[in-house]
């Protein structure tokens, strides 16, 4: 600890650090890797763009917040940054201006990280990325979120800025996993459910959180909502590959999870998450009866629309028809998949069977991509909402959780995006609010100064100069 | 309704309409495309394919529209296109939006350089006006665009590698490759097929379903063009079914009158006018235009327009193996024999390619054996032998263009009243004596294939390709052709072919990368030429 503190003390009174600061390539490596674990690159490059030079726009529930450029530019990105400005960056959430950053930037998992390792990132960062000399453009997210300042109340309230600290009780190995699944990998950002100013849920961790139509499913260690049917060695395979047979497969956020940052992680660390997650705090959703990959056997229903005519208006398609015309093709008439598992059987098939057709929908929406050539196409401009509404309930029925319906209507809001967050209209109600008790006391205050030129309205109490 | 306008109108939907009105929309010009026919999802072509009891009709899937027919043959012949012989030309295409490319093998071949000099080289045919060097970078477009892979050494330099690797080999073509080797190259066409993901599309998983339908789009259509020109910002009108374009004094084309479904007329205005409707129903439209100043139709001062029908007849061979093949896991097309495209041999007989299919036997054999009254063990054993062993390789011949090989007016109507296409066709001495000579290498191949059962197709038989193309010619010479090098009717000013019916030779391969790339190059000249007037003209109002 003390030669941490001496590092840190080295560091802030070093003036701004240039790139010539004495990292060895040890350090930046171990930078490099850390900068991998924490997927700074998912949001920090846009699709086709430089590394780290941002610009990707990410809907959130309160508007589109588009990520800056973290680069080594002097006069675009973080090249200025002394270590100082670089760690209230990344642990507590401040620019190098002042200003207060946006929770969509994971500081509060960051905050996790050791002295040690920021110093790693620092390294890295101004020694190994490329500085690239543009500007993204800014985010502007509507009132009163633009006001930037908002955060700081909002980190006092949630922000715990203690870094981690082992548990000697646990094997080294458990404490890696801990510490990458708070710190860096930032798990909890999407799979903690958030609160009502979107905040990470302290009590109930990893116990599943929708994000923008999608839902990151509950990974805590419960046998029958989270992952405690699922062993390690499953576990492990999924992080690195997106696929565990039998199990899941990974799509929407995930599967770029995995491709940016948890495939490139050496397998001890994947194992160390694996391991840690089995041992969350089991929190179990009432909706859920058994896990979401223990549905569903082979079948199939094509039989019966032979010879049978295709309905005059699409909509009125039955599910096998759908299922015919849209997904047998890969996934097989009877939902088994293709022999080698690459085209994955739809029973035993989390996707399925869950307790909401999320991810399913989402899915077939969007299509799913992955490393190295993984790609179901998209759906969404070939199905009405109607037909992927009979489509999905069909599926969940046939071949997976056959009490996860949709309808037709929340099919239309995952199309666009997921549920908006109410905090927009609680916010804006609350500014409301606000803004009538200034007006009460403004007006209570204009009544007293004008009572004060009266002499029987002095008020002793008042203090001058006012 | 008031008349819609816009700065170019395309007429047809199909790859190289769409492709054409994609490139224009994607330069910011206005772009209206009218397709006869509707617009259908993938998922219902699917849909209505698998529910078909006539899997092996590749047209089940594709009725014709009442409003927009196109020939069907089966059952029974519909009568849409009219056969005035001697020799059938029964050509299968799609009037609905994407057009015919919905069900191909999607082979995108480029010529070999030799094909664009024929009569200078070997008296026979006529030549192009460009050089293969010309299109080369076309081509190279035209396989960015759609996503083509393929051998490197099929007799068609490159100057950019494929945009994707070939497809895996199958099993079949692979064995194929090697009993033949040392005496055939069997190589791997260039098709328009994913490899690996491409475009967002994915790549073949073997459904053998290429025709009639890809169900999950590894390989390139016309619908996915249409939806691509969309995107770029062009309108498409489907069941809009253009039957005249109309003129000015001057000659000029100012606007296309088309049909709704209840025969509804409509008038649609534009500054250039790009007819895209196929090598059938384009001249057809052409003709159906005649005015008082043009009595012969539009573009033809030539007599010109729709002569010169030319396709890719084909001859073959089916015979069993000696090794258990087991066609139909891949793609339905995958490997040919180029060797005999170009060659000493041009002055005396067509040049060809030699096809292998890789389509499932099970579907042809169950209806074989079944008519011929074999059940039970019987049955189960001679399916298998046949899925098993059963391959088959066709000629893909080339024709020459002849002015009397044409598509004139019926006097029969259609639904809407409108003039039927009738088709007049023959096959020549050139062709014939090509099939001659790819009769010998069908007995080799057979030879070394330890082939037994060995069935060719009857002489004099020949199979339509459904490529057809010659009918819109392109040349230098206003006399003896309809259109210039960049599809611009040599009679009017602001009238385009995008078409295959613009190839003034037939070559052997399927016409449709021709097309296509012919099309590109013909924007790529639009938009330096007629684009930038236009945009003076838009100025000095």
């Amino acid at each position: 600890m003390r030669i941490q503190a001496l590092l840190i003390l080295v560091a802030l009174l070093a003036p701004p650090l240039s790139p010539a600061r004495a990292a060895d390539d040890a350090e930046v490596k171990r930078g490099g890797y850390l900068a991998i674990a924490s997927d700074c690159t998912a949001c920090h490059t846009a699709p086709g763009g430089q590394p780290m030079a941002g610009g990707l726009r990410m809907a959130s529930p309160l508007g589109t917040i588009v990520s800056t450029n973290i680069s080594p530019s002097q006069e675009h990105g973080i090249g200025r940054y002394s270590f100082a400005q670089f760690d209230r960056a990344v642990r507590h959430g401040i620019r190098g201006d002042g200003a207060r950053l946006y929770p969509a930037m994971p500081y509060t998992a960051y905050a996790k990280l050791t002295d040690q390792d920021m110093l790693a990132l620092y390294a890295y960062f101004m020694t190994a990325v490329r500085p690239v000399e543009t500007s993204p453009e800014h985010t502007r997210l509507p009132f009163p979120f633009n006001m930037r300042l908002s955060m700081a109340g909002w980190n006092i309230l949630f922000l715990d800025s203690g870094t981690f600290v082992s548990d000697p009780k646990h094997t080294s190995e458990w404490n890696r996993g801990a510490y990458l699944v708070q710190g860096a990998a930032h798990c909890g950002s999407c799979h903690t459910p958030r609160g009502f100013l979107m905040q990470e849920k302290s009590g109930q961790p990893m116990a599943g959180s929708a994000l923008g139509g999608w839902f990151a499913p509950n990974i805590t260690s419960d046998a029958i909502s989270g992952i405690g049917g699922w062993s390690v060695e499953e576990l492990t395979t999924y992080l690195r590959t997106g696929h565990a047979p039998g199990k899941a497969q990974a799509a929407g956020p995930m599967a770029e999870a995995i491709d940016a940052s948890l495939r490139h992680m050496n397998e001890a660390d994947l194992r160390a998450i694996a391991v840690y997650l089995k041992s969350v705090a089991p929190v179990r959703n009432s909706a859920d009866s058994r896990p979401a990959f223990a549905w569903g056997t082979a079948g199939d229903d094509l039989p019966s629309i032979r010879g049978v005519g295709l309905p005059g208006n699409l909509d009125e398609m039955t599910g096998p028809q759908l299922y015919d015309a849209h997904c047998a093709s890969c996934h097989q008439s009877q939902g088994q998949g293709s022999f080698d598992g690459a085209l994955p059987s739809l029973f035993h098939n989390a996707a399925l069977g869950r307790s909401r057709a999320d991810n399913l929908v989402m899915v077939i929406l969007n299509g799913l991509r992955r490393h190295p050539d993984v790609n179901m196409p998209a759906f969404g401009h070939a199905l009405s909402d109607i037909q992927l509404a009979t489509l999905s309930n069909y599926l969940t029925s046939k071949w997976g959780n056959p009490q996860t319906q949709i309808t037709a209507k929340e099919i239309g809001t995952l199309r666009a995006g997921g549920a908006p967050s109410p905090l927009l209209l609680l916010a804006r109600g609350g500014m409301l609010l606000i803004a009538i008790l200034l007006i009460v006391a403004l007006v209570w205050w204009q009544y007293r100064r004008l009572s004060k030129r009266q002499p029987q309205a002095i008020d002793p109490a008042h203090t001058p100069g006012e | 309704m008031a008349d819609q306008a816009a700065d170019f109108i395309v007429i047809g939907s199909g790859i190289m309409g769409s492709l054409v009105a994609r490139r224009l929309a994607e330069s910011g010009a206005s772009v209206l495309i009218l397709e006869a026919g509707p617009r259908v999802t993938r998922g219902e072509l699917v849909a209505r394919f698998r529910n078909s009891p006539r899997r092996s009709d590749w047209m089940s899937p594709y009725p014709p529209s009442p409003w927009a027919p196109h020939p069907v043959y089966k059952p029974q012949d519909n009568g849409y296109l009219v056969q005035a012989g001697p020799y059938p030309y029964p050509a299968e295409y799609i009037r609905q939006v994407g057009g015919t490319t919905w069900h191909w093998a999607a082979h995108a071949w480029r010529n070999v350089p030799n094909d664009f000099r024929i009569k200078s080289l070997y008296d026979v045919g006529i030549d192009w006006p460009f050089s293969y060097d010309e299109l080369e970078p076309f081509y190279q477009q035209a396989e960015e665009l759609m996503g083509v892979s393929g051998a490197p050494n099929t007799g068609s330099p490159r100057a950019k590698p494929f945009p994707m690797e070939p497809v895996a080999e199958p099993f079949a073509m692979r064995r194929i490759r090697e009993r033949l080797a040392g005496s055939f190259d069997v190589v791997s066409n260039t098709t328009a097929r994913n490899s690996r993901s491409y475009d967002g599309r994915p790549p073949c998983c073997g459904n053998n379903s290429c025709q009639p339908i890809c169900p999950i789009d590894a390989q390139y259509h016309g619908g996915i063009a249409a939806a691509s020109a969309e995107a770029a910002g062009a309108k498409l009108l489907p069941d809009a079914n253009v039957f005249r374009l109309e003129h000015d004094t001057a000659g000029r084309i100012v606007a296309a009158h088309y049909f709704d479904p209840d025969k509804g007329a409509h008038r649609v205005t534009g500054g250039t006018f790009i007819v895209a409707a196929n090598g059938i129903e384009s001249p057809r439209l052409m003709l159906l235009s005649a005015s008082d100043k043009y009595p012969a139709g539009l573009a033809n001062s030539s007599d010109m327009m729709g002569r010169n029908l030319m396709d890719h007849p084909s001859t073959s061979l089916t015979f069993d193996a000696e090794d258990a093949l087991w066609l139909g896991r891949g793609p339905q097309s995958p490997s040919s024999i180029n060797t005999m495209r170009d060659g000493t041999f041009r002055p005396d007989h067509a040049p060809y390619r030699l096809d292998f299919t890789n389509i499932s036997r099970v579907d042809n054999a169950t209806r074989a054996l079944i008519s011929a009254g074999i059940y039970g063990p019987e049955f189960e054993k001679r399916l298998r032998q046949t899925a098993a062993h059963e391959m088959n390789v066709k000629t893909v011949l080339e024709v020459l263009p002849h002015p009397d090989r044409r598509v004139t007016l019926s006097d029969q109507k259609d639904a809407m009243g409108l003039r039927k296409p009738q088709v007049h066709y023959a096959i020549d001495d050139y062709t014939r004596r090509g099939s001659a000579s790819g009769k010998r290498d069908f007995q080799r191949i057979a030879d070394l294939m330890g082939g037994t059962n060995l069935r060719f197709s009857k002489d004099g038989d020949y199979a339509n390709n459904q490529h057809i193309c010659g009918t819109m010619s392109m040349g230098n010479d206003p006399r003896t052709s309809v259109c210039d090098g960049y599809g611009r009717a040599h009679d009017h000013e602001n009238l385009f072919f995008a078409s295959t019916g613009v190839l003034p030779t037939s070559g052997t391969c399927n016409s449709t990368e021709n097309g296509v790339a012919v099309a590109l190059r013909s924007v790529h000249h639009i938009l330096g030429a007629v684009a930038p007037v236009a945009a003076r003209n838009a100025v000095s109002l």
